[in-house]
């Protein structure tokens, strides 16, 4: 117990230290705002020119869609935030060989790695993801109880955990195939998907999204569980998942750095 | 008697490289088929390093200096041999061993590059878990003596390359470890910033007791630094002994290289020659003779110019080589 | 004496196509690099592109469930129509990646720039024989995706003579549409570095009027007319079209001509502003 404290402790600090760094650079900020509010508008009018054809796409209702919409972009925001920037910086610094430097510190790697920077200003997208929901939320029509904000609550960082695993996973391929920068834009491509719900998918394409990217978790059942769609049930399992995957993704790392450093297999 | 902090015996490491040919034929061929190549980085090497001592490792580019300096670290698992440093194994990265040791490596900053030093500092104390007091204390005598008192509140990118040399010392050593690992260091510096490294390299040891592996193949570096040396060559070990040794029998001589208008003149009063190439004739002295020497040539010979230089590093290690073919 | 008025003028021919020939020469020699240096890079290749068609596949999906919803089709289109349409899509997105205008400021800061300005040869003809060279590899690249995803969603496609040609033209005349914009957007640069904003509303504009999203057709008409005074859809919607829906003899010569109209526009646009911006790079300097 005494072990994940001092993680977090030493997460505290890092984060801390690197997001005062970031602040001053407020030009940032509005260069995200921007950014934000245009990719706000374009899903905006995306979303009032599917429903100004129909009335429902999948079961899924204009003021549910919009619920997705808020909890993609809070979760993008936050992998934008606090993922991305460590696991960039990972895979570039296996390419510059610098990687050494944090295998010869007295703390775990994996930890080491996760938590060294954060881009503050993309978390102008959680702020904006949050009010989307909230306005969805309050569209919806239905009484919020505290089970669904409870289940919300769970949820959410659940979402967050299971993208950080498969991102971890993903960079840790640097180990093996060095040129790996290109793996941001193949995420934020796919990404892309996660803006609607995974029921909405054909099968195949369905169980691409929950299983392989797993999109169905991070952002469908943190939105099913505020709109009232999600029961126990499914943030049990979701809960599973994200074990499995936690305890997956600690293997592929310490296969990598055994590979890293020339481990005889 | 204690016991030595670092132990190697008989320590190997080969890579598997794979090969492949230029052109379209081979790279299908690759796809197939892939061929490995073995390459033996280190082959076999032996030495012990007291406590305190300050040994420097010498040798040519790929001679397997970083690569034994990588598994004295425990970033590298060795293919055979054992090794112990400060009685541990290196490769299982004990948080002990680990809270002892520190690697710099001369080409590559740990820093990190958009935040100001001190922050980075703050960092590694928290990563190491020091207390505050002893914290602000080795951080205070560090920077007087580092002389980094107003770069270290500024962005690492914004230095220039001395002055982040400086501040990655700094950071390196704030955790007072018990083992230096140091891979070129002075790589790339101006003379004046690699004789003030060195300088602090020396004092530190002098101060803390520290022991401290340097590599390098800059002779000078060696020279200013170490009293012992371990020549390093194709992955195996030419010489370990005392610096003085080495250097008075193998660096005892400079080279002359001149350019005259009429090259065949003899030259043999001057020095021996070793060389003559088109208009250029080369010269080996004695040290001391140097100057006398090339004063003589300058006013006794139509020298158009001249060239004065230590014996490269290559042409030493040829010769502790062929001293070593030969035998005892 | 009617022959030196006859020599001169050929002397001048056969200069133009002197220059011609060389320009040629310079084209295939830059396109021939671009083939070579993608087919090395095909992972990253493959890896952006497998992450691009997510944005297609998902409208496509997305709009295959209204039409279901609705009885069959939406605004006159079905799913297999609507497959047709975004799998035709990703060629189109493929063929229409030119050089982007964030790209400026790394140029200008390198010193790339002033390199191609030491050339005898425009840069604007190094970005479009590069990137008109890297269409190589990347169709190679696109066709088993396309296999595999006609197999996925059933597109409805009949491919005529006529329209493949239409459709081969209308492709090259999105890329240099497009090619010709982009450069004149990345051109502000030369007088500011803070040019994200504009570029990011542009990009939206494109991705909302262009028929990036949906087919123009089930856009309300308002829309539909500010798209036509734009260019977006002769780079996207337009070529799309040409191959995937069933555009008429007369629709295809017009779509055909609105293109090289832009096409026209782009270059004016570029050679004006080009001659103010050299000067003020000169002025700044490097």
């Amino acid at each position: 117990m005494s072990r994940l404290l001092q993680a977090l402790v030493l997460a505290r600090t890092f984060l801390r230290i690197s997001a005062l760094n970031e602040l001053q650079y407020r030009v940032n900020f509005f260069m995200e705002l921007v950014q934000s509010l245009l990719a706000l508008g374009t899903g905006l009018a995306v979303l009032a020119l599917v429903f100004s054809h129909t009335r429902e796409l999948a079961g899924w209702s204009q003021a549910e869609l919009l619920a997705v919409m808020g909890v993609h972009i809070l979760v993008g925001g936050v992998v934008r935030t606090a993922i991305q920037p460590n696991m960039l910086r990972l895979i570039e610094d296996v390419r510059d060989g610098k990687l050494d430097y944090l295998l010869t510190k007295p703390r775990d790697g994996q930890l080491l790695v996760s938590v060294r920077q954060l881009n503050v200003w993309q978390s102008v997208d959680c702020l904006v993801g949050a009010i989307v929901l909230g306005i969805a939320v309050v569209r919806l029509q239905r009484q919020l109880g505290v089970g669904q904000a409870l289940g919300f609550a769970a949820a959410l960082p659940l979402g967050v955990l299971v993208l950080y695993c498969f991102w971890l996973c993903l960079a840790t391929g640097a180990f093996w195939v060095v040129r790996l920068e290109f793996i941001v834009e193949l995420f934020d491509g796919i990404y892309q998907a996660g803006r609607w719900p995974v029921g909405v998918y054909p099968l195949g394409l369905r169980l691409v999204f929950t299983f392989l990217v797993p999109l169905g978790i991070a952002v469908t059942v943190p939105a099913e569980a505020i709109v009232g769609l999600a029961g126990g049930r499914t943030l049990l399992l979701a809960a599973g998942f994200a074990a499995v995957l936690v305890a997956i993704t600690r293997w592929v790392w310490r296969r990598g750095l055994r590979r890293y450093s020339g481990a005889s297999a | 008697m204690r016991d030595p902090d670092i132990f190697v015996q008989d320590l190997r490491k080969t890579f598997v490289v794979p090969t492949r040919e230029a052109g379209l034929r081979a790279a299908l061929r690759s796809l197939v088929r892939r061929e490995h190549r073995d390459v033996k980085a280190v082959d076999g090497i032996s030495f012990a390093i007291e406590p305190g001592e300050v040994v420097g490792f010498l040798g040519p580019n790929g001679a397997g200096k970083t690569t034994t300096l990588k598994m004295l670290s425990g970033l590298l698992y060795p293919t055979s041999g054992e090794v112990s440093v400060l009685g541990h194994v290196p490769w299982r990265r004990r948080q002990e061993f680990l809270q002892a040791i520190t690697l710099v490596m001369g080409n590559r900053n740990q820093l990190n590059w958009d935040i100001p030093a001190v922050d980075s500092f703050e960092m590694n104390r928290a990563i190491y878990g020091l207390p505050r007091r002893q914290f602000r204390e080795t951080v205070d005598e560090l920077v007087e003596v580092l002389e980094i008192g107003d770069v270290v509140r500024k962005p690492v990118r914004t230095l220039s390359l001395g002055e982040r040399m400086k501040v990655e010392l700094a950071g390196a050593l704030l955790h007072r470890p018990r083992a230096l690992f140091l891979d070129e260091p002075t790589i790339g510096l101006d003379v004046a910033m690699q004789r003030r490294i060195r300088s602090f390299i020396a004092a530190y040891n002098r101060r803390n007791g520290a022991t401290i592996l340097l590599t390098s193949h800059y002779m000078a570096d060696v020279q200013a630094l170490c009293r012992r040396v371990i020549v390093i060559h194709h992955g195996g070990i030419l010489f370990d002994g005392d610096l003085r040794a080495l250097s008075d029998r193998f660096t005892s001589h400079k080279t002359i290289s001149v350019a005259l208008a009429d090259p065949s003149v003899a030259l043999d009063g001057y020095g021996e020659v070793t060389s003559r190439e088109g208009d250029r004739v080369t010269l080996r002295v004695r040290k001391e003779d140097t100057s006398t020497v090339a004063a003589k040539l300058l006013n006794e010979q139509p020298v158009s110019d001249v060239t004065i230089e230590d014996q490269p590093i290559e042409d030493i290690i040829e010769q502790v080589f062929a001293v070593r073919q030969a035998g005892p | 004496m009617l022959a030196r008025p006859r020599a001169r003028l050929r002397a001048v021919r056969e200069r133009e196509l002197e220059r011609l020939r060389r320009l040629a020469g310079f084209y295939v020699a830059v396109a021939r690099t671009a083939v070579q240096e993608q087919f090395q890079y095909r992972v990253a290749n493959y890896a952006y592109m497998l992450g691009m068609i997510t944005e297609p596949i998902v409208y496509l999906v997305v709009w295959s469930t209204v039409a279901r919803s609705q009885g069959g089709s939406v605004g006159g289109y079905t799913p297999a129509q609507l497959a047709a349409y975004y799998i035709v899509w990703t060629l189109v997105r493929n063929v229409n990646i030119v050089f982007t205008p964030f790209g400026w400021e790394w140029r200008i800061r390198e010193g790339t720039l002033s390199g191609m300005l030491l050339r005898p040869v425009h840069p604007i003809h190094y970005d479009l024989a590069y990137f008109a060279g890297w269409k190589l590899p990347v169709v190679v690249m696109w066709l088993p995706l396309a296999v595999v995803l006609s197999f996925a969603f059933h597109p409805a496609i009949a491919v005529t003579p006529a329209k493949a040609a239409a459709f081969f033209l209308a492709i090259w005349g999105a890329y240099l549409i497009r090619s010709m914009f982009m450069w004149v957007l990345g051109m502000i640069t030369f007088w500011t570095t803070r040019v994200s904003a504009i570029y990011m509303t542009y990009f939206t504009l494109e991705l909302l009027l262009s028929g990036r999203i949906v087919p123009l057709g089930l856009m309300p008409p308002w829309a539909r007319t500010l798209a036509s005074f734009l260019p977006y859809k002769w780079t996207f919607g337009f070529p799309i079209e040409t191959l995937a829906a069933d555009l008429g003899g007369a629709e295809l010569l017009t779509g055909l001509g609105a293109q090289a109209l832009w096409t026209a526009a782009g270059v004016a646009l570029v050679a004006v502003v080009w001659r103010f911006g050299v000067r003020r790079y000169a002025a700044v300097g490097n």
